[in-house]
Formats: C-alpha cells, structure tokens, sequence
C-alpha cells in the first residue's frame, strides 16, 4: 500500500501520513507521539490557515460534517480521531503557544493561531491604514465584518482583542468605549 | 673464481668495484623508476582521457557505471572510494565526489525518515526517495550504488549498514541490534504493506500469544519502531511498521 498525498474537495493537500492507519491513534511511546502530535499540529494549522477557521473544539471529532470532518476523520480508510486524542493535541498546541483555550478556564475549545496575536496586530495595523481609516473611531464590528473583505473579516473577538492590546502597547492604538460596545482608533506611531 | 689480489692495492681495488657495483644498481634502479613513472604517466594520460571521455556515461549510466567499476577493481584501484589525499584519480573523475555526495543524500534520507520508521529503511524504498531528492528516474541509481556509499559512511561510525530480513536488503542508521523475533516480525511486516497483528505470528510461525504480544509491544513501547493503531477493523490492535510502508514524500 502506498500512502501518498490526497487532495480534497477543499482543494487542500492532505500529507501522505493523513493515510496511514495509525496516525489516528495515539500513540503509546512517548516519542513516538510526540512525533505523531507535531505532524497534527502543523496539518491543523495549515488546514485552518486555508480555510481561515479560528475555533478548534473537541467536540468535532463527533459531529459528522463539521467544518473540520475531512481532517478530523478520514473516510477511505474509514479511521477517526477520538475526542480524547483530539484533546491531548489541542493541550500541546496550547504548550506551544499556537493555540490559546477560549474561553478561558476550559480545555474543550481553543482558538488557533495560524498567525500569532503579534502578526494579526501588524495586520490589523496595515489594514487600518491601508484602507485610510487611521485616526477614525472604528467598532469591532466595523472590522470584523468590513464592507469590503479583508483579511481581518470574521476574526473572532477574543483574538482582535489580543491583536488591539498589542497595538496600544506599541503606541499604534488607543481602546474607545463606543455607545454600542468596544472601539479602537489607529494611528501612525509616534517616534 | 679470480684470484684475489694481496697487499695494500687490492684493498683498493676492492673499494673500486664495489663502488661501480653501487653505481650500476642505482643506474638500474633509476631506469626502472623512470620505466615505471612512465608506465604510470601513461596510465594516467590513458585513465583520465578515458574520463574525460566517459565522465558523462560514468556517472550517469549505471550499468556502465558498473562495468568501470569492475575494470578498475581487476587492475587494483578503486576510483569510487571517494578522494584520499593524493587521490588525483578520483579529483580528476570528480567520481569520489559522486559518491560522498550520494552518501551525504544516503544520510539525508535515513535521518529525514527516521522519526517514522525508527531508523530502518528497506533498499527500494532509499533508492526511490534518493533518486527524487536527485532529481532523475529511477533506476539510475544502483543498489550496487548504494552500498558501496554505505561503505563509504563507515567510518563516520554512526552505524549506518545494510541489514538482509526476509530477503529484503534494508538500511539501518541507528545502532541498534535487531532481535530474531523482530526480524521475522519486519519480513511479515513486508509482505502485508506494514501491518502486522499477532494473530500473523500465530498463525504463521507458530508463536504463542505470549509471545507475539511481548516482541510487538516490546517493537511499539522500547523501541519505538512501530506504530499501534487502535482502530483495526479485524484486530482491534494493529502495529504498523513504517519502514515497510511505502511513503510519498
């Protein structure tokens, strides 16, 4: 049996090792799923960054269909990731600060960095100017669901929060309490 | 015999011919040197005119590869035994350096798959995944060509050797003693696409349960050289051993 890359209906290329039985079992010896552990976390990261998912729950190694099914199950070999494996992944992503549990104070969802809070700043910043609304009082609304799509839309609250404390410690933000929520103003640092 | 001359002048003479003896000898042996420096240049002109002309085929061709290789081992030299110093022939055939450079590929491989397959790869499969990192088809790489690199990575000590199980030439790069129960486990291994299961070992050669569970779980826990995969359809508990499992990279 040769196990070789898959490409699926996503048009995303499934690793060869995404065909091997045993992948989807966790493995006994410890460096052996270690290795094991780092190839589902890259395959995880890369597959989120494609789609542009944030949210990773343990409960969707269950439900068939859900956005994470083609990866979190594979049907031709008719193998699943269990939930409690699926939970020991998303605790080594948290270790490596690739993923953060959201909400806090619970180890069944996390929220993926496929870029990390700093990067998603930069592209918050770059955005922001980009499109000439620096100095203007943007809501949060305003940025995660923009007219015009950027590569912020549907960014998920708890992230852009992230995102915005990093830019008011730098000095390229300021946080504004607007009637209906949260805003932000962005502008050019001062050197 | 001539006489021997007596009194003070025949000491002399004595020294005279010994003397012209030693000259003799030494003329004879110049002329043999030189005889020999230009047998030896004329090797060389020959040899490298012959490299020159063949490089290209040499180290391309490898069914002429070979048959280089087996003229120059019947005349005494090896010029694929990678540069010595004062190796001319192998700078002057670039060829040493063909085959360090497949050595250094040899490891690449070895250690790039070795989280997977536990440091075990069998032949084909080197050669295969090699030939891509070259970049040209399969096929222009020999077994022949592989184990004389592996040779050439002796020294380095770090235990890179070619291992025969169930009939399959294997490279191993780590030291690490296979034991006869995993070696009959890695020869079914081979025959089943790297899936092996216990019932396999009773079955086929006869072993007790015990046993079989103790060498796959001493194969999965200690060394690390198989996969489990608890989702069998008709075990429930499958090892699988990635070195005889055929990858695209």
């Amino acid at each position: 049996m040769a196990l070789s890359t898959q490409t699926i209906t996503t048009g995303f290329l499934l690793p060869s090792i995404h065909s091997a039985p045993p992948f989807f079992t966790q493995q006994p010896n410890p460096s052996t799923q270690s290795i094991a552990t780092e190839q589902w976390v890259r395959l995880i990261l890369t597959y989120a960054r494609h789609r542009k998912l944030f949210v990773l729950r343990v409960e969707d190694t269950e439900t068939g269909g859900s956005d994470w099914g083609e990866i979190l199950r594979n049907e031709r070999i008719n193998r699943k990731v269990l939930p409690s494996h699926l939970s020991s992944i998303l605790e080594a992503m948290v270790a490596k600060n690739v993923a953060a549990y959201d909400p806090p104070k619970q180890t069944r969802s996390v929220l993926l960095y496929w870029r990390l809070p700093e990067e998603w700043a930069d592209v918050l910043h770059e955005w922001a100017t980009s499109t000439g609304q620096l100095n203007t009082i943007l809501t949060f609304y305003d940025i995660t669901d923009p007219p015009i799509e950027s590569p912020l839309s549907n960014i998920p609250v708890p992230l852009l929060r992230k995102a915005i404390a990093i830019l008011v410690k730098s000095g390229r933000a300021q946080s504004i309490g607007v009637a209906d929520g949260e805003g932000v103003r962005f502008f050019t640092p001062s050197r | 015999m001539h006489r021997r001359g007596v009194g003070l002048a025949a000491f002399d003479r004595q020294e005279q011919s010994q003397r012209s003896f030693a000259e003799l000898s030494s003329a004879l042996s110049q002329s043999q040197v030189d005889h020999l420096h230009l047998q030896l240049n004329q090797f060389r002109t020959s040899l490298a005119h012959f490299a020159t002309t063949h490089r290209n085929s040499i180290k391309n061709d490898p069914s002429f590869r070979y048959a280089f290789q087996q003229m120059c081992s019947s005349i005494g030299v090896d010029p694929l035994a990678g540069p010595r110093k004062g190796g001319w022939w192998a700078e002057l055939l670039g060829l040493g350096d063909w085959q360090y450079e497949l050595g250094v590929q040899i490891i690449d491989v070895c250690v790039s798959t070795r989280e997977r397959n536990g440091g075990l790869i069998e032949m084909s499969e080197l050669i295969r995944l090699v030939s891509k990192l070259r970049g040209v088809s399969e096929g222009a790489i020999t077994e022949d060509d592989i184990v004389r690199s592996v040779k050439t990575l002796q020294p380095l000590g770090a235990g890179y050797q070619i291992v025969e199980i169930g009939g399959t030439k294997m490279v191993r790069s780590v030291m690490k003693q296979l034991d006869e129960d995993q070696t009959v486990i890695l020869s079914i291994a081979q025959e089943e696409g790297g899936r092996v299961i216990e019932d396999m070992l009773i079955h086929r050669k006869g072993w007790t349960r015990d046993r079989a569970r103790a060498a796959l779980e001493n194969m999965l826990l200690r060394d690390g050289l198989c996969w489990l995969d608890e989702q069998d359809e008709r075990s429930g508990r499958a090892y699988w051993i990635p070195s005889a499992m055929q990858w695209d990279l």
